[in-house]
């Protein structure tokens, strides 16, 4: 033992090599350990759900920050680390997510881009939703500013889901969760997109309710176009439905006798609440007009353009707008078509021939009152009255042979007397015009056909 | 320890190597050895400096840096003692041939 020590003491001159092997084991190995020590880290926390994780190694200590979800959760990630072989200390430097109270998330829309904000439970259901706005918004961007927060409603990530898929259907807009009340804000790209979202909103995960959706939906829009010169009225826009689409391009057919009505009306809800009763007489004034648009923008009516003469343009402003529907709103801009230039009592005659072998005068059914479906026609035959102002004009009426003689005879001389009437509110002088009533006695066709009666039954402007 | 021994079994081969061979030479080395006073002083120098390292008193890199150094020196002891035990073993194998 004693020479034991004898040798030891004579140990000490190899320390001055083993120091400098130290040195040199020091300079090359410190960075290696430390990024093989960092690699190892974060390949024990690989199965550990955290937010803004940093690793720092210093020699074999490791400063390890991060926002873990859940308290066990943040011990067992430090765990983790603290048993990786050659860690010597771990500065603890995590936290726990902030908890969101109220829990808010929102999406917004605008134009080129849907923003994702507000606060998300976990990194995984963040990626869901993202993945789901990039999905469902194809070519849009999705800009992501979701913060991670503790404190979400049970089924958070349902609801999200559910409200993403209904952003689609927004031109722009707003969706936000507050806890657990549901709040929407914007315009609806299509009409019935606001109907859509709001029986979509009815598949909300339990727990959830909806504290206020203020949807808009885009105008009802409704335009017709009466064209002079291609002689075609133009119908585009929205319908409610099939039967109103039916019954407006039928009243359309009635109204304009002579042009060619176009129908591009497509039917969609998210009508105003009686919208065949407001189009259907706008129509009617339309049809007087010599050019003219007829816009319907939800309940705003629209009526430009011109009259063929000056009562007929007074009668239009008054008259229309009284018989609408309640809550209706409508704005005539209507100017008088220039007077033409006047012509002999032949021209006036052909022009009377021609206009009557386009379109008839209509009656009530076994009445002597005009249909209001004539109205354009009787304005033309207004207009062209005007322009012969010295003839005088017989007002001819006529009857098929149906009925009784003297039925037949009173019903003619009261429709002519009745479109003579109208002439003379239209501002012409009574006394060019004489309503004569003929009866069944001047047949043009045979009265034996449904075809035939409806010719004879006729109203004639013969100019004296 | 085992992560460091395996990490650096390189540097502590050569501590040990190094500690045999200066073993080897300190059993006939005639030359002057530490007085019995200093090497207790030293003694209680490396003690203390153990007693650190295990208390991980010292942060990052030093800390590392002295752990090293003790691995290395214990490396190096053992050696010196191995290779001490095995001179006067073999000078007692040929002392009485």
């Amino acid at each position: 033992m004693h020479e034991f020590f004898k040798w030891s003491s004579k140990w000490w001159p190899g320390v001055i090599p083993l120091v400098m092997f130290w040195a040199v084991a020091a300079w090359t190995s410190t960075l290696p350990l430390e990024t093989d020590l960092a690699a190892r880290s974060t390949s024990a926390l690989k199965d550990t759900v955290l937010d803004k994780r940093r690793i720092a190694v210093a020699g074999r200590d490791v400063t390890f920050a991060a926002d873990a979800f859940s308290e066990d959760g943040r011990r067992s990630a430090v765990a983790s680390v603290e048993a990786v072989p050659g860690v010597r200390l771990v500065n603890d430097e995590t936290r726990l997510v902030p908890e969101a109270k109220p829990f808010v998330w929102s999406a917004e829309r605008d134009v080129v881009r849907v923003t994702v904000g507000g606060n998300a439970p976990l990194p995984a259901s963040k990626g869901r939703l993202l993945e789901a706005a990039r999905a469902g918004l194809a070519g849009v961007e999705v800009v992501d500013q979701m913060n991670m927060s503790r404190g979400a409603p049970p089924r958070f990530e349902n609801a999200a889901l559910l409200l993403l898929d209904q952003i689609g259907k927004l031109k722009d807009g707003k969706v936000t969760i507050s806890d657990n009340k549901v709040s929407l804000s914007g315009m609806a790209r299509d009409l019935g997109g606001r109907e859509a979202i709001a029986a979509a909103l009815k598949n909300l995960p339990e727990g959830f309710s909806v504290a206020a959706n203020e949807i808009k939906a885009p105008p009802y829009i409704f335009q017709a176009y009466k064209d002079p010169v291609a002689v075609t009225l133009t119908l585009t826009g929205y319908v409610p439905d099939n039967n109103v689409h039916a019954a407006v391009a039928a009243a359309a057919g009635r109204k304009f006798f002579s042009e060619k009505v176009v129908d591009n009306l497509k039917a969609s809800v998210g009508a105003p609440s009686g919208f065949a009763g407001a189009v259907v007489p706008v129509l009617g004034a339309l049809s007087r007009l010599s050019t003219g648009t007829l816009e319907v923008s939800d309940r705003e009516v629209k009526l430009s353009g011109d009259a063929l003469y000056d009562a007929a343009a007074a009668q239009i402003r008054a008259g229309l707008g009284k018989d609408f529907p309640q809550g209706w709103q409508f704005k005539a801009d209507i100017s008088v078509k220039p007077a033409a230039a006047p012509v002999d009592a032949t021209v006036c005659q052909q022009l009377f021939s021609d206009l009557l072998a386009k379109g008839k005068i209509r009656f009530e059914s076994g009445r002597g009152t005009i249909d209001p479906d004539s109205a354009g026609l009787l304005d033309r035959l207004v207009e062209t009255a005007l322009r012969c102002p010295t003839a005088n004009i017989e007002i001819a009426g006529h009857t098929d042979a149906d009925g009784e003689d003297a039925f037949n005879q009173t019903l003619s001389e009261k429709r002519a007397q009745a479109v003579t009437d109208y002439l003379v509110k239209a501002g012409l002088p009574a006394n060019r015009f004489t309503a004569v009533g003929y009866g069944s006695s001047q047949p043009v066709a045979s009265n034996d056909t449904d075809q035939g009666k409806a010719q004879n039954r006729r109203i004639d402007f013969v100019v004296r | 320890m085992v992560y460091l021994m395996t990490f650096h079994w390189s540097w502590l081969l050569a501590s040990l190597l190094l500690g045999l061979a200066m073993g080897w030479i300190a059993v006939v080395h005639r030359g002057q050895g530490v007085p019995r006073r200093t090497s207790w002083w030293l003694a209680g120098l490396v003690a203390a400096l153990v007693a650190v390292a295990l208390a991980r008193l010292i942060p990052g890199r030093p800390g590392y840096w002295l752990d090293l150094a003790l691995l290395m020196f214990a490396s190096y002891l053992f050696g010196c003692a191995v290779g001490s035990w095995l001179r006067a073993w073999a000078l007692s194998r040929d002392a009485p041939a």
